[in-house]
Formats: structure tokens, sequence, C-alpha cells
């Protein structure tokens, strides 16, 4: 059983659960659990309060012409078997067919827990980025919306504060979805990925852009976007040498030590680069 | 708003309601409290799958859920799961299973998948299967029992 005590409340409004935030500093919230819980039976987290986000209907996904909205509690399974993410947002749906884990845990992760752990080599900060996702914070006092640059802020590190809880998070979508591809490089089916290459065509149809965005290479994502023009595959090295230039510090943990992420990054962005390229447009 | 420790829901059909500690985890209660010892505490991190229930119909690893945050919610472990005859045939004639501690999982898994998808290629059976360990690596009977009980179905 989980050593350290704490008290656990299940609001049922968003209201009581952003009070609760405010009048406890060392509280956690509890999404799917996937993170959260395993740290707590590890004895890894000592939180005077756990805050259970079950019961604050916060799993819807809406689309809208503009954007496709996913609540924070949406699970993983739900976004797959999501219409309006499959059609909408390819790259979405792309990099949650490639979540590790199975359907045990598919059926309860959530895409906003994943965000709000922040884990450098993950799936979603660099998919989130690319999409130029913006996560809407809610406290006691109101609420406010922090596109993805500001939000992923370093390791394990979000703009969210103590007393916000993530209620969910914006995709700007086009009418039609250009070209994209979602590539991650891991060593074992239930590994974490190493790195993360997420790459699209974005904006409008006057001005698209070609946008990659590298995860798990560094403490946050790194983005580099270029106007589509006349680029083609023959540009994908290129195009990854400076992308991957934008690399200050290098990611390294347990799975991958000093060198190895930033040399095979640059691979991982030729590839996905050039996917996206040879797409007839 | 008040803490609460009072859990409700129903575990096989049976109404739950009592305290219990919130730090028990549900693999914990369906093992400790409801005394069902057909789930099994593999690796506590989420990896493994040995703890797989279903939580209204889905599976779910039970290591990964605070006993508490199942309030009004219906739990099935495999002692309560009506629906696998096939699955467990299967499983016994392919030698699905060596030391047997994976095997509620890895039954109660196949059974989800084989609802979604009867006829499951091999890659669709070892992804669904992917979040479930097998330490005696026995993977190619599970694959081929999930391949069997998929047939028989179809032949029923």
């Amino acid at each position: 059983m989980i050593r350290s005590r704490y008290r656990f409340a299940r609001p049922a409004t968003l209201e009581e659960a952003t009070a609760l935030l405010a009048a406890e500093g060392g509280a956690k919230v509890l999404g799917g659990g996937s993170v959260l819980v395993p740290a707590l039976s590890a004895g890894l987290e000592d939180p005077g309060l756990v805050l259970d986000s079950g019961r604050l209907g916060l799993n819807r996904i809406e689309a809208t012409d503009r954007a496709v909205t996913i609540g924070a509690g949406a699970t993983y399974a739900a976004l797959g078997a999501s219409e309006a993410v499959r059609t909408r947002v390819p790259l979405l749906a792309a990099m949650v067919a490639e979540v590790t884990g199975g359907p045990g845990l598919w059926n309860l992760a959530t895409l906003g827990g994943a965000a709000c752990h922040a884990n450098p080599a993950s799936d979603a900060p660099g998919c989130l980025s690319a999409l130029d996702a913006q996560f809407r914070l809610a406290c006691a006092t109101g609420s406010r919306l922090v596109p993805a640059a500001d939000f992923f802020r370093a390791p394990f590190l979000t703009a969210r504060r103590p007393d916000e809880i993530l209620t969910a998070i914006v995709l700007p979508v086009a009418a039609r979805p250009g070209p994209s591809r979602y590539l991650k490089l891991k060593h074992a089916a239930s590994s974490w990925p190493i790195v993360t290459a997420s790459c699209l065509v974005a904006g409008g149809p006057g001005a698209p852009r070609l946008r990659l965005c590298l995860g798990g290479a560094a403490p946050v994502p790194v983005v580099a976007e270029w106007p589509l023009g006349s680029l083609g595959p023959e540009d994908a090295a290129r195009l990854a040498a400076d992308a991957c230039g934008r690399i200050e510090t290098e990611w390294t943990d347990e799975l991958a030590g000093p060198g190895y992420r930033r040399s095979v990054a640059v691979t991982m962005a030729a590839r996905a680069l050039r996917s996206v390229l040879e797409t007839p447009r | 708003m008040s803490c609460t420790s009072r859990l409700r829901c129903t575990i096989n059909g049976v109404a739950c309601d009592r305290e219990i500690d919130p730090r028990l985890l549900l693999v914990e209660a369906v093992r400790d409290v409801a005394g069902l010892k057909g789930t099994r505490v593999g690796c506590l991190t989420g990896d493994c799958g040995a703890c797989t229930v279903r939580i209204d119909g889905a599976v779910v690893k039970s290591c990964l859920v605070l006993a508490l945050s199942v309030e009004d919610r219906a739990i099935t472990t495999i002692e309560g799961a009506g629906d696998l005859t096939e699955i467990q045939h299967a499983f016994v004639a392919e030698n699905g299973f060596q030391c047997g501690f994976c095997t509620t999982g890895m039954v109660l898994t196949a059974a989800e998948l084989l609802r979604d998808n009867p006829r499951p290629s091999e890659a669709e059976i070892r992804r669904a299967i992917s979040g479930n360990l097998c330490r005696c690596t026995g993977y190619d009977g599970i694959v081929a029992a999930v391949r069997r009980a998929a047939e028989a179905r179809a032949r029923a």
C-alpha cells in the first residue's frame, strides 16, 4: 500500500476543485493515474491532498470550424476512437496510435495528464507543440489560455501553477488538414520514446508553412518552421540539420546518455520531413 | 466539499459500500477487501498488466487506480467475467501460459480485443497484448491462443 498519508477529494464541480487547490498548497491533481499513482506507490510523491478530477466532466472532445478541443480528461482510447481527431488532427491520431502501454493503459491514461507531466521523453509534449496547442488552465479566480511554447517550461515542469487545473487542450485546425507525419524512436515495445519527430504543413492555403517539432531531444520541445514555398524531399536533410541546430541543451536520461539523442534526432527529423515533403500537394 | 474515504461501487455485481484507507489501490481493494485473488499485483508501475480488471466494461491496469476513484463504477474481475469460455479453452489448448501469473490480464485483454475486432491479425493481437508482460516469454502460445479463440467464436 502507498506509504504516505494524504486526504482524497473527488469534487463534482470545477469551482469546488479550484477552491480546494487554492486552499491546499501541496495538492496533486489525479488524472488517469498512470503517472501519479505509481509515483505514490514508489514513495516518490508525498501530497497533502490528492484531487481526483474524474467527476469534473473534462473528457469531452469537441470540434468547430477552427479548433478541436480535447478535454483534459479524454483518454487515449477516446482520442483513438474520435472521428474528429482522426479527420481533423491526423498528426495527433498518429501519435495516439503509437502510445505504449496496451488497452489497459489507453483506457485510463489522458493526453492532458501527459502534457502536465511534461516528461521530455514522452509523446505528448512534442506532438502538441507541433500542433500549436493551447492549454486552458483554470483557477479559483478565472482561467487563461497558454500556448505550447510557454506551457512546456522545463523537464517535468509546465506553466501550470499549483492552484490551477488543466481543463482542455485547444488545437487550431484547418478546414482540410495538410500532410503530417509522426515518427518515434524507441528501443523496446514498452519503452518510453527516445526521440520523436512531428512534422506537418500548417497555416492557411495562402501561406502554408512546414513545421517540425522534435520531442525528447532537448529538455523542452524544439520547434522549427519554414515557409513551404517550393520545398521538396531533397531539402529534408538540410532542414533537419537546421532544426537540430536549435537543440541547445541535449536531454539525457537513463534511456539515452550524452550524445545519443543529438545524433539520432537529425535522422528522425529528416525522415519525418521527407515523408511530409513527398506527399503530393 | 468534504474529503471522503467511502468506497461505493460494485465488484462482480455485488455492491460494495465501506470505509477504506484512501491509499488503497484498486488492485488491493479487489484482492484484500473483496478477497478476489485472481487479479495479481505485479509491477505497481503500470507496465506488466497482471492487475488487469474491467471498469465499466473496459480493461484497465488496476495498480494505476486509487480504489476511491471507482465510485459508482462497475468492477469486473476474472472471477466475474462470464464471456471468457472460448478464450480460456484456447489458452489451455495452445499452452498459452507457463507460470500463469500474467494469464488473468492476458485473458481479459484478449476478450476486449475480440469484442472490438473478432478477426484480428497477428500484428493486432500483439499490439493488443503489448501492455501485458509474460516473463516466461510465452508470447507465441498466447498469440496462438487468441487466434484460436477468434476462430472458435467465428465457427460458433
